[in-house]
Order: C-alpha cells, then structure tokens, then sequence
C-alpha cells in the first residue's frame, strides 16, 4: 500500500476522537500487518471503492467502546449494547469518510459500516492486501486502525455516483 | 408555532445526537427514519417542516431522498449531515436540492446552528 494513502487516516482518527468525543487520541506506532489480523473486543469494518479499494478495520478495547458511546449519547454504559454497536459503526465510518475526502483524486465510494462483537475475533484480508496497522491510545485504552487499500485497474474503478 | 422535523439516519446513535440537536433548538415534532425508504414513506404520510437526512444509508440514499422530496414540489428546507466531504459530493448535493450541508465530524454547535437557521427560516 502507498504510504501517502496512510497520512489522511491518521489527520481523519486524531480529528474524529478530538471532535466528536472530546478525547485526545495518539498514534503508538506504524507497521505492515500479517493478513491475519487478531482483533479487540469490538471491530468496524467499511469497504471503500473507486481509483483504490480495500477495507478499514478499526477494533476497539471494550472500555474504548463504552466510554466513546457515553461520550457520543450521554449516559453510562456498562456492556455492549446496541448504542455502542452504532458508535463503533460511526466512527469507522466517519474516520474512512473523513480520510476519503482527504484521498479526493482517488474517487473513492463507501460502503456501509458492519461491527462484529466478540474476544479474539480476527479478519482476513485478501491475499494481494497488505494492511498497514496503526495503533492508538487514548486515557480509555487502546485502539487499532488498519488500512488495506490497493489501486484498482485503470478500467475498473468505480466512480462515486 | 409548532416546529415538525424529520430525521433520517441508519445510526440509531446518530440519530440521537440529531434529535438532542434538534431539541435544542426549540422542536418539539420529531419522527425519525431508520434508513432512506422510511424517509419517504414518512414524509408522504405529513407534512414536515425540517428535513435531516444522513447520505450512505440502505434502501435509499440520502441524495436519493432529497430527489424525491424536490420531485415532489417540496420547498422543504433540507439539512445534509454526512460523511461525503469532497467537492463533488456537496455539488451533487445541491444540484439535487438541499439545503444546507454538515460533514461529519461536527461541532454539536454547528449542528445546532443550522437547524435553528433553517427552522426559523
């Protein structure tokens, strides 16, 4: 993967936390991942299509999750309920979104955001992908981002209709 | 004057952040849509006086709601609160009709800001 495509999802996590949920957010490192990826309790997955296709996976620990849903809805939050689903959601989808404006020459398209509950969950992604992995952390714990995005064939991309 | 909006977002979390928005802002009449086909379906049913609407949804589109609902002849003030931040988006946004227009993520204040601008409008 391009290194360049990386930047606007590092500006677009740091952006999400700082504005939506008041929470200051910092990257702990940088590497290429395996295509097996184990997880955290909680996971976003959104596909994204056009000039470059691939899929951001960002998996939350469970505290991340609940403290980032009281602090979007107000309220304590105790176990992973439907709210926190929809958080997670949200934020991955506003992260990718917010990083596919910063990639605009890549004509990319968003899919919808799917969540997958559960310890120990992993995610493979397609044997050609190799996903860079972002680790954060933040004062609820800690959180991973990682980016596959390959270029698609010249004319196979599909543009944002 | 009662104020009527209605709120169309898949994210039951998103919608709440809308609706507290909207309560703020002095509306009482809130019916929510839980995608962009129940969008429709609810505003053919009454009239509204506020539209919000969210533009990646399943069924139907944001954009695609908005289309209908100037199909129609509405004049309704219509507030875009999405994702789709790049030129192209927006344009096609309000070549289609809308409003107003907020790219998450946002300021609670710049959300409120807009409903109570187009409200009283």
């Amino acid at each position: 993967m391009r290194a360049e495509y990386i930047n606007p999802f590092i500006e677009a996590t740091v952006d999400v936390f700082k504005t939506m949920l008041g929470c200051e957010v910092e990257r702990t490192g940088l590497a290429v991942n395996q295509t097996f990826c184990p997880q955290f309790d909680i996971t976003g997955i959104i596909g994204l299509s056009g000039r470059a296709h691939g899929d951001v996976v960002i998996s939350f620990e469970r505290d991340v999750a609940l403290k980032a849903t009281e602090a979007l809805v107000g309220g304590t939050c105790g176990e992973i309920t439907e709210d926190v689903v929809d958080t997670v959601g949200e934020l991955t989808n506003m992260i990718a979104g917010n990083a596919k404006t910063q990639l605009e020459s890549l004509e990319m398209s968003l899919a919808l955001p799917t969540v997958i509950v559960g310890h120990n969950h992993s995610i493979r992604f397609p044997s050609k992908v190799k996903p860079l992995s972002l680790p954060f952390q933040s004062k609820w714990g800690n959180f991973n981002i990682e980016v596959g995005l390959i270029e698609s064939p010249v004319d196979a991309h599909i543009v944002v209709g | 004057m009662s104020i009527k909006a209605l709120i169309a977002d898949d994210s039951g979390v998103m919608r709440k952040i809308i609706v507290r928005a909207a309560t703020a802002a002095g509306i009482s009449e809130i019916t929510e849509a839980v995608d962009g086909a129940d969008a429709i379906a609810k505003f053919g049913q009454e009239h509204f006086d506020l539209v919000l609407t969210d533009w990646n949804m399943p069924n139907k589109s944001g954009l695609e709601v908005i289309q209908e609902i100037r199909d129609t002849g509405s004049t309704v003030p219509i507030i875009m609160v999405t994702t789709e931040g790049e030129k192209a988006s927006v344009l096609q946004a309000i070549q289609a009709g809308v409003s107003d227009y907020l790219t998450k993520p946002f300021e609670a204040d710049a959300l409120l800001a807009k409903i109570e601008k187009l409200s009283l409008a």
